[in-house]
């Protein structure tokens, strides 16, 4: 009750604090990389042929898709916002680079095109949010109907095959050497190259920064002089982007224009980013804690389709998962 | 620790002239003008409600104003936002803090102004250096890459400081930067001010410690209802007058005669609470027709304890007896269905559904209340009992059907004691009833509680505000860090003393009583 005993109290707090950071950052790392580690490990022994490096490199392969979509989507929720078009917009992005490439235009281009549509949606998700003061949720679904409503007029809801060499991005690989080791895929290096990049631009830009202190306080962010407006707007044109890489490289996998694609990929695109630590209320989330929860969902999907358990179970299991790694988050962060 | 020794030098850096400002409803600031000096620290004082925070808001550019100039270095000038009034070197530190919680000390510090490496990345090492650099002037060290959540207020204050002080600014204003520190704290920035002071930079400090402006400022202005009253010399103007114009003729019916009568009968016996790192072990009875006042610096834990008794929070021991019978402290429901009332500090987030109607939320609480069998509403019952509270507590609306968004801070505030009123509350624990409430109707809130009280009802209440608390409290409870630091009979005590204590500096005196 003294005012010695207290000041005491308070210049110790910072030291114990500063100790516990630092451990519990580490244990955060350590216990997804275990996930990782441990699942991974669990399947080698229970289905055969997980283990293999045609197996492995396959793995890589699917998990690029939700990987590239969770690293878009980590952006726009860090800012505590959600994009809820990613699917819709891989349709759409997909099947003008694949009509761009029937029309005759170099398959560069028509791939470039995709992409641009992406930014484009992303662009007009990040106005409606900035100028008409919409809700992301709401912004980002009326796009996600939209976008979908768009991709199945142009295409009047028809596969069109694409172009001769459309399929070289979706299908190609490097350094194989025959059915033994096929190859780096083209999608798994775009999937490295993009984690290089977006966790350099989250981490050691100035844009990365205010991303977070949007996310954190947005108000205080405003009073710093941020450009809080311009922030959201970037979040949501990376995922865009992202989205229309995504698109273009689907397309290209299966070298026709698929309208129909893609349903509810977002919602494991924020599944993926949860699962690596990134909260929905902002502020929290790192590109690599995204991959890793992008590998967690693909090793489950796999390993269980080779360990003999069918859509519904894993189903069951990754949906398990979510829940449970924001439990424990919560229960953490609690504690 | 008296630094008022070197005359202020006399030219004007910054210049307001005849600046209003107005919000729906309200003219925060008429006609002002006011003049600051490079060199000077110059205080402004004024109740809640004066318009100090919004002419600092101008100054700094956060709102521009409606009529007249600000001239500032000698040319007129209109600060279109925040960043524009920085770069021209008027900085602000905030009372709330606005700060990032999820970002170092040093990205905090540092936020909006990043030095790039030359690859345009983030330098984060110049960023840690210079950070240590800076607090090492503040005599505070801080590890620069710990979060800010991590931080207790007043660190969290320090760093504040320690941002605005890395601009250069050569104005600076500091809205109520004392009060979330300690004492030696609060030193430490009296000699941070006095060295920014003599670099020629000018200082607005806001406060309404009154008592701590004798160490450092060089002139005071005084504020009152939106008007400028006065400029003066520090030395010039006596503690007495000073009040004097801060509250201006208001003073002597500022609160309604005292209308309550505390009886002896105990109605609520809190034994112990402990939540740990909040609370610490906490006691006190509450006597019916008492109003209890509890009073605290920010972060003291004022509403936890208030929450705490409401079982709105989980405590870790402790109990709380009311009427005999031990509560359990689970949760709401059950203070709620004891008799037990809290009414929050955030009317509209937690006391309130303001997208419903004033009948529809006056009964909110207690709809089996107007209930027919089979839980069917009885829109006539629930009509008629809303008309009783509204004629009742004087809540002035259009009709009992309108929307509560609609109504008056002071209406909204009374349609929350009559929501606690019709689940027959025997206690209410009123969390700063009259923040955001004009002072015409704080009056009448004062009235309304004095008169619960008057009734037989127990009354806590917690208030930011001492005025208020000796106008209307039997007894106070002062907490400091969580602790009850003193338990003192109101007629019997100073504001100076119960600030003393709030600061940790009281020591247990003949005219503290302790149950």
């Amino acid at each position: 009750m003294n005012a010695i005993v207290t000041d005491q109290i308070e210049k110790e707090v910072p030291e114990e604090t500063r100790g516990k950071k630092r451990a519990g950052s580490a244990l955060d790392k350590f216990i997804s990389l275990g996930a990782v580690i441990v699942l991974f490990a669990f399947f080698s022994i229970t289905a055969r042929n997980f283990f293999t490096v045609r197996n492995v490199l396959t793995l890589a392969l699917q998990t690029s898709t939700i990987t590239l979509m969770g690293i878009g989507e980590t952006f726009t929720i860090i800012t505590a916002g959600i994009d809820l078009s990613i699917g819709s917009v891989i349709a759409l992005s997909g099947t003008i680079a694949v009509m761009a490439s029937i029309a005759g235009l170099p398959i560069w281009l028509s791939m470039i095109i995709g992409l641009i549509v992406g930014v484009v949606c992303g662009l007009l998700n990040g106005l409606m949010i900035t100028r008409l003061k919409l809700p992301p949720f709401i912004a980002t679904l009326g796009m996600m109907m939209v976008a979908r409503g768009v991709a199945l007029t142009i295409t009047n809801a028809n596969a069109w095959p694409a172009a001769e060499g459309f399929g070289v991005l979706g299908n190609g690989a490097i350094l194989g050497t025959g059915p033994q080791f096929p190859g780096i895929s083209y999608p798994v290096i775009i999937m490295i190259l993009v984690f290089i990049i977006f966790s350099f631009i989250l981490n050691r830009t100035r844009i990365g920064r205010y991303t977070y202190a949007l996310g954190s306080n947005e108000e205080a962010a405003r009073l710093s002089g941020i450009k809080v407006n311009g922030v959201k707007i970037v979040a949501y044109i990376i995922s865009g982007l992202l989205a229309g890489l995504v698109g273009v490289i689907l397309a290209s996998r299966m070298v026709t224009s698929q309208p129909n694609s893609a349903v509810g990929y977002e919602l494991n695109a924020i599944a993926a980013a949860v699962i690596g630590g990134t909260s929905l209320m902002g502020g929290v989330g790192t590109v690599g804690g995204t991959v890793i929860g992008s590998f967690i969902i693909g090793i489950l999907t796999v390993g269980l389709t080779m360990a003999g358990a069918n859509y519904f179970m894993q189903q069951i299991v990754i949906g398990l998962v979510v829940i449970g790694a924001v439990a424990v988050d919560q229960l953490r962060s609690h504690a | 620790m008296d630094i008022r020794d070197s005359s202020p030098a006399q030219d004007v850096i910054l210049e307001v002239v005849g600046v209003s400002k107005s919000f729906p409803g309200v003219k925060a600031l008429d006609n002002v003008s006011f003049d600051l000096r490079r060199g000077e620290v110059h205080a402004l004082v004024g109740e809640n409600g004066a318009g100090k925070s919004t002419l600092m808001k101008i100054l700094s550019g956060v709102y521009q104003a409606d009529e007249g100039i600000l001239r500032y270095k000698g040319e007129e000038v209109t600060f279109r936002d925040v960043t524009q009034a920085r770069d021209a070197g008027v900085g602000i530190i905030y009372q709330e803090l606005n700060l990032i919680p999820h970002l170092s000390v040093a990205a905090n510090i540092f936020i909006g102004r990043e030095p790039l490496t030359q690859l345009g990345t983030l330098d984060e090492k110049k960023m840690n250096d210079d950070t240590v650099a800076i607090l090492n002037r503040l005599n505070v060290s801080l590890d620069p890459t710990i979060r800010l959540n991590q931080l207790s207020v007043s660190k969290q204050q320090m760093v504040e400081i320690a941002k605005a002080l890395f601009f250069d600014s050569e104005v600076l204003i500091m809205d109520e930067p004392t009060s979330a520190l300690t004492e030696s704290e609060i030193e430490e920035l009296f000699r941070i001010i006095h060295t920014l002071r003599d670099r020629g930079v000018a200082i607005i400090y806001i406060s309404h410690r009154l008592e701590e402006l004798k160490h450092i400022v060089d002139r005071i202005s005084i504020f009152r209802d939106g008007h400028w009253v006065s400029t003066n010399d520090y030395a010039d103007i006596g503690m007495d007058e000073i009040v004097n114009r801060m509250v201006g003729r208001k003073i002597q019916n500022q609160f309604p005669p005292k209308q309550n009568d505390p009886t002896t009968e105990k109605m609520l016996e809190v034994h112990n609470i402990v939540r740990k790192g909040i609370l610490h072990d906490i006691s006190f009875d509450l006597y019916r027709g008492e109003i209890l006042g509890i009073s605290g610096l920010m972060g003291a834990g004022r509403s936890e304890l208030g929450r705490a008794i409401f079982g709105a929070d989980p405590i870790d021991s402790g109990e709380v007896i009311m009427n005999g019978n031990k509560l359990s402290l689970k949760s709401p429901s059950d203070a709620i269905s004891a008799g037990i009332a809290y009414l929050s500090e955030n009317r509209k987030e937690e006391g309130l559904a303001v997208e419903m109607q004033l009948t529809e939320n006056i009964t909110m609480a207690n709809v089996q209340g107007v209930s027919q069998r089979f839980g069917v509403l009885s829109r006539g019952r629930e009509t008629k009992v809303a008309q009783e509270y509204v004629d009742q507590l004087v809540i002035k609306t259009p009709s009992l059907t309108q929307i509560v968004k609609n109504l008056s801070g002071g209406n909204q505030q009374k349609t929350v004691i009559a929501k606690w009123l019709f689940c027959n509350s025997k206690i209410l624990i009123f969390d700063e009833p009259t923040r955001g409430i004009d002072v015409g109707t704080k009056y009448a809130v004062y009235k309304l509680i004095g008169r619960l009280a008057q009734e037989g009802k127990g009354i806590i209440m917690i208030s930011s505000d001492l005025p208020e608390l000796f106008g209307l409290a039997d007894r106070l409870l002062v907490l400091h860090e969580g602790r009850l630091a003193a338990t003192l009979t109101t007629a019997e005590t100073t504001p100076d003393e119960v600030l003393n204590y709030a600061a940790g500096l009281g020591t247990f005196t003949s005219s503290s009583i302790k149950n």
